[in-house]
């Protein structure tokens, strides 16, 4: 198929079409940021109450506690603490880190890295953005509902979930949220994937896009496939609440003929399991390019670790049952489900292994993107081995549960995510908004989170291992939780020090963009991909002339090249 | 500056490419539900459950030709637009005849004392057919956004054609797929 450029619109002048209704993948980009970083601070939030009331169960949050909980004296109560595990998982996942990682960085990298003027449906890309509004706005309204907010545990599992677990409106509004929110994201896949096909810039294959680009095309596959299948599910949930059908009510649909609450369970992990790796395959993307731009050298076996994505992509579909090994399931299922999700670990060493293999002998510089991107390898080497213990039907068995479930799935969906977030915003700050932020506040950043982060999943994984549930109000009612509480302080005066960590990035975020005057070059991190070929912030049009690639993304280091020890990817290969 | 046109066989590509993806998306909601079904089904002791041996089966049946003479329909018209607007009305019609049926295929079905709150069989009739016709409905105003255009005389867009007609043949299929799992088999 022939390549056509799109046009070029005229520049939106009015502050409705430049900044709030805007076609301009970039505006949308800047949108879903903003909105992912507003949802990271309400879940960071009700993270600090959830571990304020584990490690001082019965005294007061600090001063926000008689502000929040007045009729208890600033105490969390037990209800409210169901409502505030739920709602933080529930927007960590779906309105934190999903719009932060493929609303931002998708939004904003897909066209200027494939030479694209804008997303192929801009109309469709905006939608998409107001949908995911709409979406958190009534997630919020239920924080207000009279019963208050979902407190059935960001998996909704009925029987918690059905009119007998949750009577109020709460939960109702979180099961349209997320349908609401569904539909956003599934606009935005059939967007980014027919981008990806459709407009890459003539001479770019598929083998000569950045890993970001890979990333965030893998996970927009599995957007378009698999988030149905969870509006599937919160469709019929919402029946059975709205209009008394009985999909989930308790009772085996065998032998009373009524519903069946392990068929939700289902429904949700073949989405759940995907979705582990929607949020960070665009993260993995993006450290795969950021180690080789850094350590200026070509990305040690490129399209191994391409295929590997792939591969990882393709093998997420059929894990979803070592989700529920605890559901009598048959031994058959479970052992097919666990050799099924060992096998993820042989790709997932296989881009692992080019990772450190990216880093070996490299010039390494230590920006603050390169710094993230190193804490992410270090985390999701933690995240990814503890996984294997979850996969094992046997260990799972035990841990099922436990706080060791939540410190691996916080070191791989929350830390690795998290600080492939942060090296993203670092990175493509200056393309987006024409400023570098500050270099030393930003590595101070980095260290400061880095080691709380690390105390705090590990101190999960620890008390987990001890038998903790993850589910508990108050770990001084059984006497073996007793022994676990010094770790539970540490978590939490942790998770304090790691909260307090991201005022310097808020200050360095919104300081440069709103006070910082001097200009950011175009290239400041003398890197080739297409994105860093024109001026910063991006022009409206992004490219004046459609590039036309002629190498990789990653032609750094090469001896042959004078003047500079990286290549553009418009530029001939220079060989010797 | 270079601002080259795009020709109709690009934008055909793109929007295929597109209409191929969203299509996959809708398929999976449905294949959703259509897997709660297939667990109900192997897990039940007794199939058919006595709550489906009532079950009506001429109006999904006469729904079911609603839906194929439709579909024929749309596809004569798909052939030549400007020269056949009839068959888009014709099809119109066919879409909200099938709205009807299932509407009457409802009430039928709560005269024969089969509600949503029997139980997961008729939880699952009344709520893959309401998802359909939900669907069904976005179909009919998508007919009634290309009749609109035929009624002001504007120029009609193939594409939108095409890709109005891969959508009401997709939820021709789907009904197909649930007249036969859940009236027939």
């Amino acid at each position: 198929m022939a390549f056509v450029e799109q046009h070029i619109h005229d520049a939106p002048t009015s502050f409705w079409s430049k900044y709030l209704f805007s076609f301009d993948h970039k505006v949308i980009g800047k949108q879903f940021l903003w909105y992912g970083i507003f949802f990271l601070g309400v879940g960071g939030l009700m993270a600090l109450l959830i571990r304020w009331t584990l490690a001082y169960p019965g005294t007061p949050f600090p001063v926000l506690g008689p502000l929040l909980f007045p009729n208890s004296d600033g105490i969390v109560p037990p209800d409210t603490y169901a409502m505030l595990f739920t709602m933080h998982g529930t927007i960590m996942i779906f309105y934190a880190i999903t719009p932060l990682l493929i609303g931002a960085f998708g939004n904003y990298c897909i066209p200027l890295m494939i030479g694209a003027r804008d997303m192929i449906f801009p109309t469709l890309n905006m939608l998409s953005f107001w949908f995911a509004v709409l979406s958190g706005v009534v997630l919020l309204a239920s924080l207000f509902t009279p019963l208050g907010a979902a407190a059935g545990g960001w998996t909704s599992y009925p029987t918690l979930s059905t009119l007998i677990g949750s009577p109020g409106a709460g939960q109702t509004l979180w099961l349209l949220a997320l349908f609401i929110l569904g539909v956003s994201s599934t606009m935005g896949a059939v967007n980014y994937i027919t981008t990806v096909i459709t407009l890459r810039a003539p001479g770019m294959g598929y083998f000569k896009m950045p890993l970001t680009i890979w990333g965030i095309w893998l996970t927009s596959i599995l957007n378009a496939i698999f988030v149905p299948v969870l509006g599937a599910g919160l469709l019929l949930l919402t029946f059975d609440r709205v209009f008394g059908t009985t999909f989930f009510l308790a009772g085996a649909a065998a032998t009373s003929g009524k519903g069946d609450p392990i068929l939700f369970q289902h429904v949700f992990w073949i989405f759940g399991h995907p979705e582990v790796y929607i949020l960070i395959l665009p993260a993995w993307g993006i450290v795969s390019d950021l180690l080789s731009f850094f350590a200026r050298k070509p990305a040690f076996g490129y399209k191994a670790t391409a295929l590997s994505m792939t591969a990882i992509t393709a093998l997420s579909t059929v894990v979803y049952g070592h989700h529920m090994y605890t559901t009598q399931m048959s031994p058959l299922l479970t052992q097919s489900f666990m050799t099924l999700t060992m096998l993820i670990s042989i790709p997932s060493a296989v881009f692992y292994a080019n990772w450190l293999g990216t880093l070996w002998k490299g010039s390494i510089r230590f920006t603050s993107p390169m710094l993230f991107s190193l804490g992410v390898v270090f985390v999701f080497g933690l995240g990814g081995l503890t996984g294997l213990y979850l996969a094992s039907t046997s260990m799972d068995l035990y841990l099922h549960d436990t706080y060791f479930v939540v410190g691996h799935f916080h070191y791989t969906m929350a830390a690795s995510v998290l600080l492939g977030g942060f090296a993203g915003t670092y990175f493509w700050f200056p393309k987006m908004f024409g400023r570098m932020m500050s270099e030393r506040l930003a590595k101070w950043h980095f260290w400061t989170t880095m080691i709380p982060l690390n105390c705090i999943f590990t101190g999960m994984m620890l008390v987990g291992y001890g038998g903790m549930h993850r589910r508990i109000y108050n770990p001084f009612i059984y006497e073996f939780t007793q022994k676990l509480i010094p770790i539970n302080t540490f978590v939490t005066l942790s998770a304090v020090a790691m909260g307090l960590a991201q005022i310097l990035f808020v200050w360095n975020f919104v300081h440069t963009i709103f006070f910082k005057k001097e200009k950011a070059p175009d290239n400041p991190w003398e890197v080739g991909t297409l994105e860093w070929e024109i001026p910063s912030p991006a022009p409206h049009y992004n490219f004046k002339e459609i590039p036309v690639v002629k190498c990789g993304p990653h032609e750094l280091g090469n001896p042959n090249v004078t003047g500079k020890d990286y290549q553009y990817q418009t530029e001939e290969l220079v060989k010797a | 500056m270079n601002t080259a046109v795009e020709n109709f066989s690009v934008r055909a590509y793109r929007s295929s490419v597109a209409m191929t993806v969203t299509l996959i998306s809708w398929g999976m909601l449905f294949a959703a539900l259509f897997l709660g079904y297939f667990l109900l089904r192997f897990n039940s002791a007794m199939w058919p459950p006595v709550e489906l041996e009532n079950l009506p089966v001429l109006l999904p049946t006469s729904a079911s030709v609603l839906v194929f003479l439709s579909s024929w329909s749309y596809a004569y018209y798909q052939k030549n637009p400007p020269r056949r607007t009839l068959f888009l009305w014709v099809t119109l019609i066919l879409g909200n005849a099938f709205v009807l049926n299932q509407v009457l295929l409802w009430n039928e079905l709560k005269l024969a004392g089969i509600v949503v709150q029997n139980g997961m069989i008729s939880s699952m009739v009344y709520a893959f057919t309401w998802l359909h016709v939900a669907h069904m409905a976005l179909g009919i105003m998508a007919l009634l956004w290309m009749g609109s255009d035929h009624l002001r005389r504007k120029e009609i867009s193939l594409l939108k054609v095409i890709n109005v007609g891969k959508f009401w043949h997709f939820l021709g299929a789907v009904w197909f797929l649930m007249y036969l799992l859940l009236f027939i088999l």
